[in-house]
């Protein structure tokens, strides 16, 4: 079989710009500034005639240095000057250029079969579905305040909630716009919504379970539910919508994750949200007899109370620390 | 409960807010001029003026006798009366203001504890001043304090004034009585009232001055139709009328007994911070903890109800406007009638008990829920946190005499006195979808063992018979 070779050739962030295709032993192909190279580099790091690659006759590539001031590299190795190098396959470093070098040595690998993931199949349905949970959910704790006007509340919770998805995805499709050429409407709006009703709805429901199993490392479990859910929509947001890898899009993803969970913790400090029978953050419901742990009886309970006097000492010792009393004496 | 709406440490607030002030043109009015209403209007014609005339004169008369005896009152005590300055640091211009006067061998000067009680809590922070009716200035030493009822004996080294005579009974309801002190730093003022015997309702004793008593005139004398000192002027109900109260004069003399040298001089002021505890525990000893006369319980719709967990506690019940209008809300509300000031805007030895009895009528259960929590998340964690330090909280759920509760409790420490804390219990019945009990005790820099017996008694006398 003839011998090939493929020079593609790279933008600074290394992206294919220019593709060359070589065939038959013995082709050769000068690199460099000169407007008689084969490749021409517009590059101000590269000699006018730079390095030369010969196709050999067992398909394999020889590049050769001409002498230019910054060697050339195969593989970020300087190739020698007298012998040159020989490579399958690898990068060419020609001044600041990059040019990936392929031949028939180089590995295919076998054929993927093409699938479209299941949100993109799904996506209208998944769409649809998402909305409606968010929109229910915003009816929903408007519902729970017992309005007068029940129509009016209703609809005002789902609209605001409909509000809240439209802007998010909504940036995200313009996003995807100027990035891809295409909208993606329905792929975001289902990221969206369905993320924001499994947070919703799992945080109340979840509340209610750890109030009725009284088990408070559930309200933990929930938040780090919430902060993964978060995590994985914005990291698939940021796949629809950007060029971005894998590795990239998730540390993206995680950055805005942590950044935003630090907010919530700054805002929230001093609140103890592990404490599932707190009066002002927990659950709506009270559960009576339904409950898997025992209460506790009035002994028990004056017995942390007592515990309190500790903990308030500790609390007037931290103040006194951050603002003393005005007295210079103590 | 009206006593809840007291003003004791008006002379701060006073200070804080007139003391730039000039003084108003209406302080220069003579006091011998008629009263308005009898002045004729300035176009009537000589023959009616003629028949006026007569009828002011006679007035004038009746005015003369009330001012000769207010201006008698004020002659007599003026040399006895000083003006009390506090100052901040090395500052000219006073950070609070009260009145004295002295007593005993002219030595020893009477004044109420709020009007000194920055320069005992902070000796190194204010100083005091007295400024007598002559002009002489001089610094002043605390000699004694009484938080309970409000009094202080402070004196000058060299200051030695007339002394006013106390008398120790209370006056009879309708005496005509005479407050004197420096209102507003408007100079020394004398008001004219009738003394209308103890106040019914207050645990300590205070006699009801209808009269006015403002911001400046805490610790002045009042006196009675001889001069003689029957009290000490020291709060007032504000956004009522001349409803002035003064502390019996028979609490002087016990204080005089005590009052030996300068605090200052012989207490640090972590030592001086302990005895206003110290006081403060031992009021509260006899009158939080003091068992009702009967059962002290009430029953409402199924649930017995701890109400009068102090003897001294008032209760009301009222229907309270519901923030639902499928739910119905009825209220018992119980507190003590009076605290006393620890600290200027500090007021301790609070108690107060307040049920809520919650029922839907019509309301979803989980509905039911959200306006049962929305009412009992409330502002607990509200408070003024240059005097307490952060709450400690502890929830669980409590099986309570016939039925569940949702408890939580809250305790803070006071920072400047590290022996009184704040408690706030709310107890949230959890047993019926329909109906629910929202219960609150809140206590008022306590001792920590009281809030804790307190609450004990509480808890432990809630109960709910289907």
């Amino acid at each position: 079989m003839d011998p090939v070779m493929l020079i593609e050739q790279a933008d600074p962030h290394g992206h294919t710009i220019l593709r060359y295709r070589y065939a038959g032993a013995g082709t050769e192909c000068t690199i460099g500034r000169d407007l008689g190279c084969d490749i021409v580099v517009d590059d101000e790091h590269a000699a006018p005639r730079h390095a030369l690659l010969t196709l050999l006759e067992d398909g394999r590539v020889n590049v050769r240095d001409l002498g230019a001031r910054n060697v050339t590299r195969v593989d970020g190795k300087r190739v020698p000057a007298d012998t040159g190098a020989i490579l399958e396959q690898g990068e060419i470093i020609v001044g600041r250029t990059r040019l990936r070098v392929r031949t028939r040595h180089t590995p295919l690998g076998p054929e993927r079969v093409f699938r479209r993931d299941f949100v993109t199949r799904h996506r209208t349905l998944l769409a649809v579905t998402g909305v409606a949970a968010c929109m229910a959910f915003g009816a929903f704790v408007q519902w729970l305040d017992a309005p007068s006007s029940m129509l009016v509340s209703l609809t005002k919770g789902a609209l605001v909630a409909l509000g809240v998805i439209a802007l998010w995805s909504g940036g995200w499709t313009l996003m995807t716009k100027l990035n891809r050429g295409s909208w993606n409407v329905r792929v975001h709006v289902t990221i969206a919504s369905i993320a924001a009703a499994l947070c919703a709805w799992g945080s109340w429901a979840g509340g209610l379970v750890a109030f009725a199993t009284q088990w408070s490392f559930l309200v933990k479990i929930g938040i780090a539910v919430v902060v993964a859910t978060a995590l994985a929509a914005l990291y698939a947001h940021l796949r629809e919508a950007t060029h971005y890898g894998r590795r990239v899009s998730l540390a993206l993803a995680s950055v805005v994750t942590l950044v935003i969970g630090v907010i919530v913790w700054v805002v929230t400090i001093g609140v103890d949200d592990s404490d599932v029978n707190r009066v002002a953050l927990g659950p709506d419901v009270r559960l009576g007899a339904q409950r898997v742990v025992p209460n506790r009886d009035i002994a028990d309970y004056l017995t942390e109370v007592d515990a309190l006097r500790l903990a308030a000492g500790r609390e007037r010792q931290k103040s006194l620390l951050n603002a003393p009393l005005a007295d210079a004496e103590d | 409960m009206i006593a809840a709406l007291w003003l004791c440490g008006f002379a701060s607030v006073a200070a804080a807010q007139e003391t730039e002030k000039p003084k108003e043109p209406v302080a220069e009015t003579p006091v011998e001029s008629p009263p308005v209403e009898q002045v004729p209007d300035a176009d009537v014609d000589a023959e009616d003026a003629d028949a006026l005339d007569a009828a002011a004169v006679e007035a004038d008369i009746v005015a003369q006798e009330l001012s000769d005896e207010a201006k008698d009152r004020l002659d007599a005590a003026r040399e006895s009366v000083v003006q009390i300055r506090g100052f901040f640091e090395g500052s000219d211009s006073s950070a609070f203001h009260g009145s004295g006067f002295a007593v005993d061998d002219g030595r020893r000067i009477v004044t109420n504890y709020h009007v000194v009680a920055q320069a005992v809590l902070f000796p190194r922070q204010y100083r005091l001043e007295y400024l007598a009716s002559d002009g002489r200035t001089g610094p002043l030493q605390v000699l004694a304090i009484d938080v309970r009822n409000d009094l202080a004996i402070v004196a000058a080294g060299d200051l030695e004034l007339p002394p006013l005579k106390l008398r120790s009974e209370i006056p009879a309801q309708g005496e005509r009585a005479w407050s004197i002190g420096y209102p507003l730093n408007l100079g020394l003022t004398i008001t004219e009232g009738v003394a209308n015997g103890l106040v019914e309702n207050s645990i300590e004793q205070r006699i009801h001055y209808t009269g006015a008593i403002n911001g400046g005139m805490s610790g002045g004398p009042a006196l009675d139709r001889r001069g003689h000192v029957y009290g000490v002027n020291v709060s007032v109900v504000t956004g009522r009328q001349l409803v002035g109260f003064v502390v019996p004069a028979k609490h002087i003399a016990p204080l005089l007994a005590r009052a030996k040298g300068p605090l200052v001089e012989s207490l640090s002021a972590e030592q001086l911070r302990q005895r206003v505890t110290a006081q403060v525990l031992a009021y509260e000893a006899e009158v939080l903890e003091a068992a009702p006369d009967a059962d002290g319980t009430q029953k409402v719709r199924g649930f017995t109800l701890p109400t009068r967990l102090s003897r001294h506690l008032e209760c009301s019940t009222f229907d309270e406007r519901s923030p639902h209008v499928r739910m119905r809300v009825e209220t018992i509300s119980c507190q003590m009638p009076s605290r006393i000031l620890a600290q200027p805007g500090v007021y301790v030895a609070g108690l107060s008990v307040q049920h809520r009895i919650l029922q839907s009528t019509g309301l979803h259960p989980l509905q039911f829920e959200r306006q049962v929590n929305d009412l009992a998340a409330g502002p607990r964690r509200a408070g003024a946190l240059a005097h307490v330090a952060p709450f400690a909280c502890r929830d669980a759920l409590v099986s309570l005499d016939g039925f569940d509760a949702r408890i939580s409790t809250c305790v803070r420490q006071y920072r400047l006195f590290a022996g009184l804390y704040d408690f706030d219990v709310t107890v949230v019945g959890i047993d019926d979808p329909g109906s629910a009990l929202l219960s609150r005790l809140t206590l008022q820099g306590v001792s920590f063992d009281i809030g804790r017996r307190t609450m004990e008694r509480y808890l432990g006398a809630l109960q709910w018979t289907r």
